[in-house]
């Protein structure tokens, strides 16, 4: 058993990868990279050459390419300063160069030239035949190289788990280390409550408890998916997945330099920010006391991947308790007319296009007086309704019409005859025997609603404004964010994996008689 | 006794009315049944439930409106949306006002739309659009998936590999493929017919697999094997037969699926640029909360319903009717 779903996981894991590959070759290869500036407001804005340098930044801090700006190589080679200033100044046009700053070009062509990258030059951009450059004229000198894709999918894997650990932190931050206690200070030092901090470590706080689910936090590990472009411009996939949304949750808190304040920063939060505090302004100098100073803010709301988990899980549990009463009646009451009525509700299902019957459940539910969009601000419980029902009642017809066939099939079977010949009541046979044995194909897709429940549903949310994972994909294609592409890519796959594997588990839990040991095979 | 009918009342003698007939010995070795033609015993089984004729005429007039109509009328799809743009009392009419305004007509039964045109031509156009992207889909996918789906049951190393083929494939989110795709090509309608088949053809191609796989070891093949009967014929003349109603069930499902496809993805924003269905409700969803501007939204989406429900009945009723167990 173990052996054989240890060969699953991997299996699995290999076939994320391949997924994961084959999404980045899509979106890396195939599609035109300048599309990623189209929604960003800070390209429009540059002109020129500056534009062209600004994509080549952009491209490198997005993994597309090597970047090697001219002034960079002559950072990096340690001249004197006179000779530096000589060396940078580039003139219009390469005949217009001096001649240190043309040997040094030389030199900076030569050498990335060798080592495959391309070396572009940008001549100056004059206002007519005056001495000032246009806006972003100057003239440019830069090397630039693709990257492999075969390394950008080892660095995306590898970057996937980040350990954090007391020499995270590269600055000098004092003595490095973990320390524990028993009063967590953001609680004003005299509140019972654990946590593990450290001082060299990415994050102050790597393990501690506050009121929010699920109450105990560790920092050790974190999650990162890739860097989104316009989404969250900046910010990673699973956090833009996980963050808190809504507006902000004042409480008072305890600020490591003793001031205690209304506030909404999550101090349990807290990363290091290299000279942040000696950078800070006023409001960090009273707060803070080292560079710990990175805080997120509290929000009232739940994160995407908790509203989308809310509602999927609730519909779930309400397409369950729909489906297996209204199944196991169809079944009994075959060709009847509660049975012609629920099949004509799976055949309106199952060929209706799904945004139809949304829009008429939403249409339905307006008139009924229900609030038909989500507003985070006002939170209701009564707005999480027409979502849930939406969700719940095609899965419930789905769920119905499979009931219903394994039921028919089983109480054809010897041993519901032979239960009947023994003198056992219909109804008892139904209960105990027909119902467990139909039962079992039907719980393999319990963990797949579940774990489902966390990607979202792309048309409920979108209809019904819920500000949920589903719409993180489309969202991500429409503006041509493909960190974000690939990051969700990798979160669709695992999850689905990951379900179908705990689905055959629990269907061996359950049945006896299936086994993925050998002894059974 | 009396007789019943008076022979003499013919006229006829004796010997003209009846002739000896010789014992004919080789009509005992004959050996007859009725006829049985498979399609015809499919007919006569589809036609048996009136509800089916019904639906089928129903499944005519929604063809002659979709593919006949917009031809009838000259239907130009970069001409006929705008003609009425600079009209701005053409603009969100109600049937009523529609005829009102433009006269009485087939054309102005639905009201029009945010630029004047025509509602009814709109949607029978765009249905035109998106039931030829599902035929063409699903004529795709049928053809690869049964026939690799068949070669697939058949050979247990193109089963080893196909199946892994699969587990990664499957993994795949749908939409996720389809949406890549679209960005990386054109949104154009063979751009979209290309993401809808390039994977789409290995679930069906699985599901004839597993189909394959249970008939392949049933008595009558093994029997056929015992003979020596050449594997592909077993597949063409044993199996495939057997699979005729699987494969029609399969395609009544898979039809109307493809419309709803197209009418998620024009939504999502990520469709077609053709005024399709999917096109025609993503732009006027609005309208569904404007009092007055309400047809403009559910007409669409009502086309769209009755399409793919009309032709997922006839496929669910034809698929039972071809299969031979149903034409006793």
């Amino acid at each position: 058993m173990a052996g054989y779903l240890l060969g699953r996981v991997l299996r699995g894991l290999l076939s994320v990868l391949i997924v994961v590959a084959v999404v980045m070759v899509l979106i890396y290869s195939c599609l035109d990279r300048n599309l990623i500036f189209a929604n960003d407001p800070v390209f429009t804005k540059q002109k020129s050459n500056a534009q062209e340098v600004y994509k080549m930044q952009q491209w490198e801090y997005y993994g597309y390419v090597d970047f090697v700006p001219y002034g960079d190589y002559l950072v990096q080679l340690g001249l004197a300063q006179s000779v530096y200033d000589q060396a940078v100044k580039l003139g219009d046009k390469p005949a217009q160069d001096s001649t240190v700053a043309a040997d040094y070009i030389r030199r900076f062509t030569a050498q990335y030239e060798a080592e495959g990258y391309t070396v572009v030059r940008l001549t100056g951009k004059k206002k007519g035949n005056t001495a000032n450059y246009l806006d972003g004229g100057e003239p440019r000198l830069y090397a630039y190289r693709d990257v492999p894709l075969i390394l950008r999918l080892r660095d995306y894997l590898t970057g996937i788990l980040r350990v954090d650990n007391i020499h995270a932190v590269k600055e000098d931050v004092g003595e490095r280390g973990l320390t524990f206690t028993w009063f967590d200070p953001v609680y004003g030092g005299e509140k019972f409550s654990p946590a593990i901090m450290g001082n060299g470590t990415r994050h102050k706080y790597l393990l501690y408890f506050d009121d929010q689910f699920p109450f105990l936090h560790q920092n050790f590990l974190t999650i990162s998916l890739g860097r989104s472009y316009s989404v969250n411009q900046g910010v990673d996939v699973f956090d833009t997945m996980t963050d808190k949304q809504g507006s902000r949750a004042m409480s008072m808190v305890t600020y490591p330099s003793g001031n205690r304040e209304y506030s909404a920063d999550d101090l349990h939060s807290a990363v290091h920010v290299a000279g942040s505090y000696a950078g800070g302004d006023a409001v960090i100098k009273r707060n803070f006391v080292d560079d710990y100073t990175g805080v997120t803010t509290r929000k009232t709301g739940f994160s995407k991947l908790g509203y989308s988990f809310v509602i999927g899980i609730l519909s779930v549990a309400l397409a369950y308790a729909l489906a297996v009463p209204m199944g196991i009646f169809m079944a009994r009451r075959k060709d009847r007319l509660a049975d012609r009525l629920g099949t004509v509700y799976i055949v309106f299902i199952m060929a209706v296009p799904s945004l139809a019957y949304i829009f008429l459940f939403k249409a339905l539910g307006g008139w009924a007086g229900l609030p038909t969009s989500f507003d985070m601000e006002n939170p209701t419980r009564i707005m999480y309704v027409l979502p849930v029902i939406s969700l719940a009642l095609p899965s419930a017809a789905n769920l119905m019409k499979w009931l219903r066939r394994y039921m028919i099939d089983q109480m054809h079977a010897e041993y519901v005859r032979f239960a009947r010949g023994c003198g056992l009541r219909e109804g008892l046979i139904f209960r105990a025997h027909v119902l467990k044995n139909a039962a079992i194909p039907m719980v393999h897709g319990i963990p797949a609603a579940v774990l489902g429940a966390l990607v979202g549903a792309i048309l409920t949310e979108r209809v019904y404004v819920v500000p949920g994972a589903g719409n993180l994909l489309t969202g991500a294609i429409n503006s041509y964010d493909n960190g974000v592409i690939v990051g969700v890519t990798l979160f669709y796959a695992v999850i689905s994996v990951t379900s179908v594997i705990l689905g055959d588990v629990l269907i061996s839990a359950v049945d006896p008689r299936i086994s993925f040991g050998r002894k059974g095979r | 006794m009396e007789e019943l009918i008076d022979l003499r009342r013919f006229g006829l003698t004796e010997a003209e009315l009846f002739a000896p007939v010789s014992v004919d010995q080789t009509m005992s070795e004959h050996i007859d049944a009725p006829v049985y033609s498979y399609w015809g015993s499919v007919f006569r089984v589809f036609f048996r439930k009136k509800l089916n004729l019904v639906l089928l005429l129903l499944l005519a007039a929604i063809l002659v409106f979709t593919y006949v109509y917009p031809a009838v009328i000259g239907y130009d799809s970069t001409v006929d949306p705008y003609v009425n743009l600079l009209d701005p009392g053409a603009k969100h009419l109600r049937p009523d006002q529609a005829i009102a305004k433009f006269g009485p007509g087939l054309k102005w039964i639905l009201g029009t739309g945010a630029s004047g045109q025509s509602t009814f031509d709109a949607v029978w156009y765009g249905a035109g659009i998106s039931l030829s992207l599902a035929l063409v889909c699903a004529l795709i996918n049928l053809t690869i998936g049964v026939a690799v789906g068949t070669v697939w049951g058949f050979s247990e190393k193109i089963d080893r590999f196909m199946t892994e083929v699969y587990n990664v494939v499957a993994n795949v989110p749908y939409i996720l493929l389809i949406s890549v795709i679209v960005l990386i090509l054109s949104a154009s309608f063979w751009s979209m017919v290309f993401a809808l088949t390039v994977t789409g053809w290995i679930g069906i191609a699985y599901f004839i697999r597993t189909q394959v796989l249970v008939i392949r070891n049933r008595e009558y093949n093994l029997a056929s094997r015992c003979l020596g009967t050449p594997l592909w014929r077993i597949a063409v003349k044993n199996i495939l037969p057997f699979m005729t109603s699987v494969i029609v069930t399969l395609a009544a499902a898979e039809i109307p699926s493809y419309i709803s496809y197209e009418v998620f993805l024009s939504f999502i924003g990520m469709g077609l640029e053709d005024q399709s269905l999917g096109k025609l409700i993503e732009t006027s969803q609005n309208a569904m909360l404007t009092p007055g501007w309400e047809l403009e939204f559910w007409s669409p989406v009502a086309v769209a319903s009755i399409i793919t429900v009309v032709l997922y009945v006839v496929g669910q009723n034809l698929g039972d009717a071809s299969d031979p167990r149903t034409h006793l």
